[in-house]
């Protein structure tokens, strides 16, 4: 599904985020990306959505090199990839609803569908009563699972997160990466960067380690529930959201 | 414009009908955010729409004006009348003939005839001499008609046919200040299509700053729209609208504030063409004018708002 050739990706300025990145990720799989602060796991997640461009190396999509993807297939490629962010990144002006309605809208699906799917994504994530409100009224944690309903509301076979739960106490961010195992168990494949180690360990899954841009141990998901690795993910309409 | 997206995911709509109905849903749903956007910020829109307003309708009210100015020119131009003075061998009968045959003629309304004598104690009497008649032992004057041009005559031509006949020795017009008139409203009517040029690019301008601080505000809007997978043309289009909206609805007002003015200045207007003999109420810019102002300032907006667009997305580069 993704695999990272030789990646390495230079800043401007001189900042080296990742030196050399080789690994692959199967479809439905769920890996972990941890590591210090500045070991490039942002970095690592804005290649593959092409938030960023490698400096070198190849990032792999699908089999196809994003690095090398006309810039007006970019979007295309994107609505394939949901992606959270620590900060969220909803639009505070908008209500919860027109947030998560926002990848569907840009689809141009009849409203009628969007809003079934927006209900029934804000429902999987707890928020249903919150569709008027803006995001600004809600909780951290709240307004964490708005971006997480925006990120699969496109059924996006793959789905990044960066941090989900980097501000959010201990039970609220267990929380939170059980919405991203119950999405993972669908057959979306799904990368996190966290370094909630405990969080981490306490699911077993697959983990890359990175420091100064390279991974330094891959270790892989401890046997307890594989069943859905592998299986490839599921037809977009088939069952509900996830 | 729409094209066919073939996509490995295979869930964006395909086929052509399909297409067609999310392209104009994803159209649907900018021109909303646009209007959604001006009724959010509505000091800021009415501002921005006064400024347009005002703009526009300095060209449109010197426009009518002008208009109105000329069509008053030609009732005055018929007031006036030419003054055909015959040979002095032309006798009594052949006036008659003459005087007849003329007043057939379309470009003229009536025929005055004025006889030597007539004209003679009309002379004295603005000479303030008292029979100057009697102290010439011969008229020296001619017979003289006096013409009242139909409306809208060509005064080139008349003057040329009249003076085309061979009884007539001379055409007297003392229309210069007519002339002048036209000249001026010729001079007036270049200046108002020089102000619509210059207003309509101050459209572009005054649009195209009002979208640039709104990307400038809405920045952060932009980069999740990318982000989400919007294409640059999705996150293009909302703006697009918006300076479409404003040009159109500046237009309007436009429009709306010379009618205002037009319905002020009615009343008075009536009353200074009763003075004419008239009751013709003020001309009203023509649907032609009101559609080429209104039109014009929704396309200049559009091409405002499409210059700082491209230019602010691609310095973005989300």
């Amino acid at each position: 599904m993704i695999s990272f050739e030789h990646v390495a990706k230079r800043y401007p300025g001189g900042v080296q985020a990742l030196s050399d990145v080789t690994f692959r990720v199967n479809g439905g799989e769920m890996v972990f990306i941890t590591g210090h602060s500045g070991a490039g796991k942002s970095t690592l997640l804005k290649l593959i959505a092409l938030l960023e461009r490698p400096s070198r190396g190849q990032v792999l999509f699908d089999g196809r090199n994003v690095g090398k993807l006309a810039r007006r297939q970019i979007p295309y490629l994107r609505r394939r990839i949901g992606v959270i962010f620590q900060d969220h990144r909803l639009l505070s002006d908008k209500r919860v609803f027109d947030n998560v309605a926002l990848p569907l809208m840009i689809a141009g699906l009849p409203f009628a569908e969007i809003q079934r799917r927006v209900r029934a994504a804000l429902d999987k994530v707890g928020l249903l009563d919150k569709e008027k409100l803006y995001p600004p009224m809600l909780s951290g944690g709240e307004q964490q699972r708005v971006g997480i309903a925006r990120a699969i509301i496109g059924r996006p076979p793959v789905v990044l997160a960066d941090e989900p739960t980097g501000n959010l106490d201990p039970g609220l961010s267990a929380e939170i990466m059980n919405y991203f195992l119950r999405l993972n168990e669908t057959g979306v494949t799904v990368l996190i960067a966290s370094h909630d180690l405990e969080l981490i360990r306490s699911l077993r899954r697959r983990v890359l380690v990175l420091a100064h841009g390279q991974i330094i141990d891959d270790r892989p998901a401890r046997a307890r529930r594989d069943s859905a690795a592998g299986q490839g993910p599921l037809e977009p309409d088939q069952g509900a959201l996830w | 414009m729409v094209k066919t997206r073939n996509l490995s995911s295979g869930r964006e709509v395909s086929g052509g009908f399909a297409a067609v109905r999310a392209w104009s849903r994803r159209h649907a749903f900018s021109l909303l955010s646009s209007l959604g956007t001006i009724a959010r910020h509505p000091l800021a829109s009415l501002m921005t729409f006064g400024v347009l307003a005002f703009a526009l309708a300095l060209p449109l009210a010197l426009h009518v004006a002008l208009t109105n100015v000329e069509r008053l020119g030609q009732h005055w131009e018929r007031l006036d009348t030419l003054s055909v003075f015959l040979h002095t061998d032309v006798g009594e009968e052949d006036v008659d003939r003459i005087s007849s045959r003329l007043s057939t003629w379309t470009q003229i309304l009536a025929v005055d005839p004025i006889s030597p004598q007539q004209g003679m104690s009309e002379l004295s009497q603005q000479l303030g001499l008292l029979d100057a008649e009697n102290l010439l032992t011969e008229n020296p004057l001619p017979w003289v008609l006096e013409i009242t041009p139909a409306v809208g005559f060509q005064r080139d031509t008349l003057l040329a046919r009249l003076e085309a006949e061979a009884a007539v020795s001379t055409v007297i017009v003392d229309l210069q200040w007519l002339e002048r008139l036209d000249a001026m409203t010729e001079v007036l009517s270049r200046l108002v299509s020089l102000l619509a040029v210059l207003l309509a690019l101050g459209v572009a301008v005054i649009i195209g700053n009002t979208i640039r601080l709104d990307i400038q505000n809405r920045s952060e809007e932009i980069e999740v729209m990318a982000l989400v997978g919007a294409t640059p043309a999705f996150i293009r289009r909302p703006f697009l609208y918006m300076g479409l909206w404003y040009g159109l609805i500046g237009g309007v007002l436009a429009w709306l504030l010379v009618a205002a003015a037009l319905l002020a200045l009615d009343e008075p207007f009536r009353a200074l063409s009763r003075t004419y003999a008239e009751s013709a109420g003020l001309l009203h810019p023509g649907q032609d004018i009101l559609a080429l102002v209104v039109g014009g300032s929704g396309l200049f907006g559009l091409i405002g708002s499409w210059l700082v667009v491209g230019q602010h997305l691609r310095r973005i580069d989300p």
